[in-house]
């Protein structure tokens, strides 16, 4: 009898739980549709040298700008061409789905394993700065299912770009990160780090690239 | 001292009457081939508790109360069990010859009428298969079952890994699987998850191929398969067992059995994994994601008194894929139940069943440890079924269910991220034998869908001419139909950026026609099978481009019809030999335009060939199966929105051999060993539905019936 008692309990208990049991084992993840912009430095380092910074590069038609001297942020929204975007304010760097950018600077790989170490090595590795090149980004998916996809005129830097290998041979496309320390050298002449270390939120959305920095460099 | 002598005459006459009245029989248990068979269980129907084992030279000798007439039954794992009236006996012997648990003619069914019926009764043709094969094969899962033992059937790949089902033309929406005839919520791209389908405590599977919807429902256009749990009278059991094959697949089981008097528990666990596997040529994947699950179940089976049974059951499962390194896929659910079976009287019985299912889908992120849900279809199920056996003839089966389907999932519109729909059914069946060489089953239902607005009646029909000689005959058409799912009216799901899939709230329901007929010639040895079918299916559901909206949008599509023939021939001869060889033809109409869009192979078989030998202390089975796959030639659009634009894709034929040997030794200790795709087959290029292999693989597996070491 004690047997069936322990049986019916659970057995109530799931008639009354029309939506579903156990909810709390899974993480709540209060994830805005579309987070601002403004919020994309996440968290600042203990000497306000470096920090961490989340960037929405889901949509096709913003470039996110990120200025490391003041530690601020936006978007810049173009309704034909992202060429005609005015960045609002003086910005260092800027993301683009997965195309990165540089206001006028230029950016090298290097081997260093973190952005500290890149802080802590005090010379620059001996590969040569990579300025921005005129390329094209893509700006419009909806094309695609008529097998063609809209571009937009941009520069691009080919060395920070390199962040992520994504391989569409297979669906879902297959993503790399490439794991680098990139140094940035800005128009003022002061350089970055900077280390991507995800391209998923925190709930696993794609399209979050998540970037470790350390600035000014030493 | 005049009345000593009468109390102790009495008191002697009284403690010697049941030495006399009691009775000793003996005998020998041996297969049909001769050899004794040690371990085996003899059990008195009438007095429960009464039982004997039998020694190493198959004798066994058990003391019974009286004179009266009882019957025997004998068991033993892996063989058929049987019952003989001691009133056979001669001279107090009473042997025994079992028969190897296979496929029998006497083997009772359940699916294809919802009643208890003999295969050889049973007006609809059904595929069982026995523990004692699942257990030979060695298999996990219910995929490497069906595709190993049916032609006609391919698990491919579709989008991201997940898995797909054809089934004659049919795919993983519309064949119905079920666990002892309770659905499974959730979908992944319209099939359920396959891998909650342990075989662990399967005791055998029966597939009805064709439709089923008069007795099940939605989803039963194409066929039905439901595994049926293993039930154990025995005091207790255990068995340990494990499986390891290349690429560290790993799997370790445990089933727990305990019996007594009128409560008996089943507790079964199993956990697999298997590390990512590396396609060594290029494809439409490069990877196959590794895995882990856990799948544990446990039953009560309680009979307070003789004419009831009430069952209590609860499971958890869970499933990681590691999809990519810093996000996971997680897969869990939650499932219980309970069922009372009541015998009215010796006419009447009755059944009510309340049955629960979760399951739930999250993002496992590596990183952050969050483990977030997008996904969860919570069922809630009631069931009444009625039977009525007339005097004469005839059974009149009659029930219904209530649904509440609640969804919540990531494709919904995030202002409205959950739906709930209640569905409604009632259905009849009248199965009667108006000659001795003809039965008849007429089956009506009504379903009625809350957020479909949908209903629908499917009726149907069965014949079975019995001929003389083991021949026999059988006919039916069935109505069909499949209900838009909350998913195919609600979606609200953006694709990666790049286009927006939308549901339909005025989607109608797919309706069937389904035509077949079976020439079967049947008899312990031989068994052959012929069965034509035809399937036209109307408002079938799926996506079209629709320039308006910009994105693909469910709808309603023009009728299409799926044709073929189904044929197999197997034999099992005394000495241990089997060999069955099964073949389909499937033919599927082209599509408005003319176009080939269907990717079902138009000819499929599978073969096996086994030997199995018993000796006293152990069985040996070694066997070879085959499964043959036609190349399939399809036009693919090459823009979705223009469907005029298409580009002939060619998928080539392929064949896949595995061997199996399994050794049983000493009562309860197995040894298996499985060598698949033996003759090294890798598609030189791997398309969504070529096979996941990378040539020849090995696994060997152990298990042990602890309680049988004991015995």
């Amino acid at each position: 009898m004690k047997t069936t008692c322990l049986f019916l309990v659970p057995a109530l208990a799931v008639l009354t739980s029309c939506n579903g049991l156990f909810g709390g084992i899974y993480d709540e993840f209060d994830a805005a549709e579309k987070p601002a912009a403004s919020s994309c430095f996440i968290a600042r380092d203990a000497d306000g040298k470096g920090g961490t910074l989340q960037v929405d590069v889901r949509p096709y038609t913003t470039w996110t700008f990120l200025d490391l001297h003041a530690l601020q942020a936006d978007t810049a929204n173009t309704a034909d061409s992202l060429a005609s975007a005015d960045p609002p304010f003086a910005w260092d760097i800027a993301l683009h789905r997965w195309d990165v950018k540089t206001h006028g600077g230029s950016a090298l790989s290097s081997n260093y394993g973190s952005v500290e170490e890149a802080v802590s090595a005090g010379t620059l590795p001996a590969e040569a700065f990579v300025a921005d090149v005129d390329s094209a980004v893509v700006v419009d998916m909806s094309t695609m299912m008529e097998g063609y996809l809209g571009y937009s005129q941009s520069m691009v830097n080919p060395v920070l770009s390199q962040w992520i290998d994504i391989d569409t041979r297979e669906m879902p496309p297959i993503y790399t990160l490439s794991g680098r320390v990139y140094i940035v050298q800005l128009t003022d002449g002061t350089r970055a780090a900077l280390q991507f270390t995800n391209y998923m939120d925190d709930a696993s959305r794609k399209g979050f690239a998540t970037i470790r920095y350390r600035y000014p460099l030493p | 001292m005049s009345l000593r002598i009468p109390i102790l005459s009495f008191l002697l006459i009284a403690l010697a009457l049941p030495s006399v009245a009691q009775r000793t029989l003996h005998g020998t248990i041996s297969t049909t081939q001769g050899e004794a068979l040690w371990g085996a269980t003899v059990k008195v129907k009438e007095h429960p508790t009464l039982g004997a084992v039998s020694d190493r030279h198959g004798h066994y000798t058990i003391t019974l109360p009286d004179t009266s007439a009882y019957t025997l039954e004998v068991s033993m794992m892996g063989m058929a069990s049987q019952a003989r009236s001691t009133t056979e006996a001669e001279r107090g012997k009473l042997d025994f010859k079992l028969k190897e648990e296979r496929r029998t003619l006497e083997t009772v069914v359940v699916t294809a009428t919802r009643t208890p019926k003999l295969l050889k009764d049973v007006p609809i043709v059904t595929r069982v298969i026995a523990e004692q094969e699942i257990k030979d094969l060695d298999l996990t899962g219910i995929q490497d079952l069906l595709q190993t033992e049916l032609p006609g059937i391919e698990f491919t790949y579709s989008m991201n890994q997940q898995v797909s089902l054809n089934m004659q033309g049919f795919g993983g929406n519309s064949v119905l699987f079920l666990v002892d005839g309770e659905r499974l919520a959730g979908e992944t791209l319209d099939n359920i998850d396959y891998s909650r389908l342990g075989l662990e405590d399967a005791g055998r599977v029966e597939i009805v191929k064709g439709a089923a919807s008069s007795l099940y429902g939605s989803n039963a256009v194409g066929g039905v398969v439901n595994i049926i749990s293993r039930h154990d009278d025995a005091p207790w059991s255990l068995n340990l067992n494990t499986r390891y094959g290349s690429h560290r697949d790993l799997r370790y089981g445990a089933n727990l059995g305990l019996h007594h008097k009128w409560l008996s528990s089943q507790t079964n666990v199993q956990a697999t994994s298997c590390d990512p596997i590396k396609m060594p040529n290029s494809g439409d994947f490069s990877t196959i994601y590794g895995n882990r699950t856990l799948n544990a179940k446990q039953r009560f089976v309680l009979t307070p008194v003789e004419q009831l049974r009430l069952t209590l059951r609860g499971g958890y499962f869970f499933r990681e894929r590691q999809s990519s390194q810093p996000s996971y896929d997680r897969y869990r659910d939650f499932a219980g139940g309970a069922k009372a079976d009541y015998t009215i009287d010796s006419v009447n019985d009755l059944s009510l069943a309340y049955a629960f299912d979760q399951y739930d889908k999250s993002d496992y992120a590596v990183g952050s440890g969050l483990d977030v849900r997008n996904y969860s279809n919570v069922q809630h199920t009631l069931r009444g079924i009625f039977n009525h056996t007339f005097l004469h003839n005839g059974t009149l089966t009659a029930g219904g269910d209530f649904m509440r389907d609640y969804l919540m999932s990531y494709q919904f519109a995030a202002t409205n991220r959950a739906y709930t729909q209640y569905t409604a059914d009632a259905f009849a069946q009248w199965d009667f034998s108006p000659q001795r060489w003809l039965n008849i089953v007429v089956a009506a239902r009504y379903d009625y869908y809350s957020e479909a607005t949908a209903s629908h009646f499917s009726p149907k029909v069965n014949l079975m001419f019995k001929l003389p000689k083991s021949w026999s005959i059988r006919a039916s058409y069935a109505n069909g139909f499949r209900a838009p799912t909350l998913k195919e009216m609600h979606m609200n799901f953006d694709m990666a950026n790049i286009f927006m899939i939308y549901g339909n709230p005025d989607l109608k329901p797919e309706v069937s026609h389904n035509f077949n007929a079976t020439f079967a010639y049947d008899q312990p040895t031989y068994s052959l099978t012929a069965m034509p079918f035809f399937n036209r299916v109307s408002q079938r559901i799926t996506t079209l481009w629709n320039q308006a909206r910009g994105g693909m949008v469910y709808e309603n599509m023009t009728p299409t019809s799926i044709s073929g023939i189904d044929l197999s021939a197997s034999v099992r001869w005394e000495c241990g030999l089997g060999a069955r060889l099964s073949a389909v033809y499937t033919h599927e109409s082209l599509s408005e335009g003319g176009l080939r869009t269907s990717s079902t192979r138009p000819l499929t078989a599978t073969a096996r060939l086994d030997y199995t030998h018993h000796s006293r202390s152990w069985r040996y089975n070694i066997g070879i199966s085959g499964r043959a796959l036609s190349a399939v030639t399809v036009d693919e659009y090459t823009k979705l929105t223009d469907p005029s634009q298409t580009e002939e894709q060619r998928y080539p034929a392929y064949t896949l051999w595995k061997l199996n040997a399994s050794l049983r030794y000493f009562r309860g200790i197995t040894c298996t060993l499985t060598i698949d795709n033996i003759f090294n087959y890798r598609p030189s290029y791997y398309y969504s539905n070529s096979p996941a292999t990378t040539g020849t693989t090995i696994a060997l597996g152990g298990s042990i019936d602890i309680d049988q070491l004991f015995r």
